[in-house]
C-alpha cells in the first residue's frame, strides 16, 4: 500500500471518526471527573443533538453549519435539564444507581428521537460531495470542517479550564471535591457547567457523525462503545486522554478493515477496551479507576 | 473574653453512630486554641462538624452572634471560617499558584495583596508557583494547604494536624507562621498529635477523650498538670 492510499483510505477517515469519538469522550470524562459515574446516555444525547441540528435546518431553513452552534447550545441546556430531572436526586446514593438511570435516559432519548423524526435514515444535505485533491490527498470539505471545529472546541475548552475562574473550579472539583467545597465553590453550579459543556460537545459529535455519514435514531447508541473505549483508553477524567484515545480508536477501527471484515469494525474498539481494562485500567494518562 | 467561634454541647456523628457526645469549645479573636487527645478521640470530627460534614443531633455552632449550625460549606466559608483538613488538603494536580487562586475563589476583584501576603509568609513557595502541588515535599505541601486557607483573610482558621509527619524544622516554621497569623487578629483552632509541643505554643487547650471535653484551660496549666501529662501527653 502506498503512502497516498494509506492516508486517503485509513489515516484521514480514522482521524475524522476519531475526532467525533474524542468530542463524545471528553464529555464522558468530564462527567466522570465531576460526578464520578459513567454516563451511558451519552450516545443517545449525541443522536438528540444531531437531530436538533436537523430541526434547525428544516424548520428555520439554516445551513447545517449555521445550525451547529445553535444545536450545541440547545443540547447543553437540555443536558442540564436532564440532570436536574433524572440525576440530581440520586446524587447522594451509590453511583451505580445513576449509571443505571442513565441507561433509562438513553432509552427515553432514543424513543423521543424515533417518535419525532422516525426511524429512517436521513441527512443534512442531499447529493454527493466531491473530495478536493491536494497533492494526491483526497479530502472532503466537511471532513476539513470536522477537524477544524473539533480542534477549535478542544482549544477553547483548554483555555476555559486553565484561564477561567469557573474552569479552574471544575478542575478543583475533579481533583479534590471536599476541598473545593471548603474553598467556597458551589458544586451545583459546577455540575450545571459540566453538563453544558458535555452536552454541547456531545451535540457536536452527533452533528459531525451525521454530516460525515448519515442521521439515524441508532447513530449515537452505535458509537457509545468506541466513545467509552476512547475515554477509558485515555484515562478517565483526563481530557487530553480522551482526545488521544478518540484518535487511536478511530484510526484503529479503520485499520482493522485490513484484517477483519468491515462490518466488524466495532470489534476493534471492544478489543482496545478489553486490553486497557485488563492491563492498564488507569489508561494512557493515568486517570481515575472506574 | 468574648468568643468568636463557639461550639456548644455538640452531639453527633457519621450516619447513625455518635462520635461526639457533649463537646464545647470556644475560640476568641487573636488566640490559638489547641485540641489534643488520643487517636480516635474525635478531634478531626470536632472540626468537621463545623463544616457540616456530620449529622449534628444536639448543640450549636456559632460565629460571633450568628448561628451557623447546618449551613452549607460555601456559606460557612463566606462567614469567615477557613479549614485545612488533616488529609487531602491541597489540590494536588493543580499548581501552587492555582491552589492559592482557589483559596481566593470567593473574593471579588483584585486579590494580589492577599497573594503577596501568603508568599511573604511562605517565601519558599515563591519560586514554586508553577509547580504541581502534589509533587512538592511534605512540608511545602502543608504550606500550600495553609496558604490556600489564608487567601480569604479568614476570621477563624481551623488547622487539623498541620505538623503531622513534618521535620522539627518545618514544625517550628508552621508554629511561627501560626503565631504571626494569630497576631494579625485571627482566631486559630488547631488539632495536634504532638500534644506537648502544641500546648507549649498555644494560648489555651482542650483535652478531648471519647468525644467529650476532659480538661480545658490555659495551655501552660494543662502542660504543668501532672495528671494530664501522665494520662494524655505521654508522661
Ligand atoms: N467519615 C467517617 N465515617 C465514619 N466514622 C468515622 C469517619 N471519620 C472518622 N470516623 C470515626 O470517628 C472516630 C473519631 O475519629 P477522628 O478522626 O475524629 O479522630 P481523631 O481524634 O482526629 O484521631 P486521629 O488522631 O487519629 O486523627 C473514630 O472512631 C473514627 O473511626
Ligand atoms: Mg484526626
Amino acid at each position: 500500500m502506498d503512502m497516498h492510499s494509506f492516508i486517503n483510505f485509513f489515516l484521514l477517515p480514522g482521524i475524522v471518526q476519531g475526532s467525533i469519538y474524542a468530542l463524545g469522550a471528553i464529555g464522558i470524562t468530564l462527567v466522570f471527573a465531576i460526578m464520578r459515574y459513567g454516563h451511558f446516555a451519552h450516545g443517545d444525547l449525541a443522536t438528540f443533538g444531531a437531530f436538533i441540528a436537523l430541526a434547525f435546518t428544516t424548520v428555520l431553513g439554516l445551513s447545517p453549519y449555521a445550525a451547529l452552534p445553535l444545536a450545541v447550545l440547545a443540547t447543553g441546556v437540555f443536558a442540564v435539564a436532564l440532570d436536574r430531572l433524572f440525576y440530581a436526586h440520586l446524587r447522594a446514593m451509590p453511583k451505580i444507581i445513576t449509571t443505571i438511570a442513565s441507561f433509562g435516559v438513553a432509552l427515553m432519548l432514543r424513543s423521543f428521537v424515533q417518535v419525532v423524526w422516525g426511524v429512517n435514515t436521513t441527512s443534512y444535505t442531499r447529493g454527493i460531495t466531491r473530495p478536493e485533491n491536494w497533492f494526491g490527498i483526497r479530502v472532503k470539505s466537511h471532513e476539513i470542517v470536522t477537524l477544524l471545529v473539533a480542534i477549535a472546541l478542544v482549544v477553547a475548552l483548554h483555555l476555559f479550564l486553565t484561564r477561567n475562574k469557573w474552569g479552574k473550579a471544575m478542575r478543583a472539583m475533579s481533583d479534590n471535591p471536599e476541598l473545593a467545597l471548603f474553598s467556597g465553590v458551589d458544586n451545583g453550579k459546577v455540575i450545571a457547567l459540566t453538563w453544558i459543556i458535555a452536552g454541547g460537545l456531545c451535540a457536536a459529535s452527533g452533528f459531525f457523525l451525521g454530516l460525515n455519514t448519515e442521521l439515524k435514531s441508532l447513530m449515537g447508541w452505535n458509537i457509545l462503545l468506541p466513545t467509552f473505549a476512547a475515554a477509558i483508553l485515555g484515562g478517565v477524567g483526563r481530557i487530553e486522554g480522551a482526545i488521544v484515545g478518540g484518535l487511536i480508536v478511530g484510526i484503529a477501527e479503520e485499520l482493522s478493515v485490513l484484517v477483519i471484515p468491515g462490518e466488524y469494525k466495532v470489534m476493534s474498539a471492544f478489543g482496545i477496551l478489553l486490553l486497557v481494562l485488563l492491563f492498564r485500567p488507569t489508561g494512557l494518562f493515568r486517570g481515575k479507576v472506574l | 473574653m468574648t468568643a468568636l467561634l463557639t461550639m456548644k454541647n455538640l452531639r453527633g456523628g457519621y450516619g447513625d453512630s455518635d462520635i461526639l457526645f457533649d463537646l464545647s469549645i470556644e475560640v476568641a479573636k487573636g488566640e490559638i486554641v489547641a485540641i489534643v487527645g488520643p487517636n480516635g478521640a474525635g478531634k478531626s470530627t470536632a472540626m468537621k462538624s463545623i463544616f457540616g460534614l456530620l449529622d449534628i443531633r444536639a448543640g450549636s455552632i456559632a460565629i460571633g452572634e450568628t448561628d451557623i449550625t447546618g449551613w452549607a460549606p460555601n456559606r460557612i466559608v463566606k462567614a469567615g471560617i477557613c479549614y485545612v483538613p488533616q488529609v487531602k488538603n491541597i489540590f494536588s494536580e493543580m499548581t501552587v499558584h492555582e491552589n492559592f487562586e482557589m483559596g481566593a475563589f470567593l473574593r471579588k476583584g483584585d486579590y494580589s495583596a492577599a497573594l503577596d501576603r501568603v508568599y511573604n509568609l511562605f517565601p519558599d513557595l515563591r519560586t514554586k508557583q508553577k509547580a504541581t502541588a502534589g509533587r512538592l515535599s511534605g512540608g511545602q505541601r502543608q504550606m500550600v494547604a495553609m496558604g490556600r486557607a489564608l487567601m480569604l483573610d479568614p476570621q477563624v482558621l481551623l488547622l487539623d494536624e498541620p505538623t503531622a509527619g513534618l521535620s522539627p524544622k518545618y514544625m517550628e516554621q508552621i508554629f511561627q507562621i501560626s503565631r504571626d497569623v494569630r497576631d494579625s487578629g485571627v482566631a486559630i483552632l488547631l488539632v495536634e498529635q504532638h500534644a506537648k509541643q502544641a500546648l507549649a505554643f498555644a494560648d489555651r487547650g482542650y483535652v478531648l477523650a471519647a468525644g467529650r471535653n476532659r480538661h480545658e484551660g490555659p495551655a501552660s496549666e494543662l502542660l504543668a498538670d501532672r495528671h494530664i501529662a501522665e494520662m494524655f501527653l505521654g508522661g
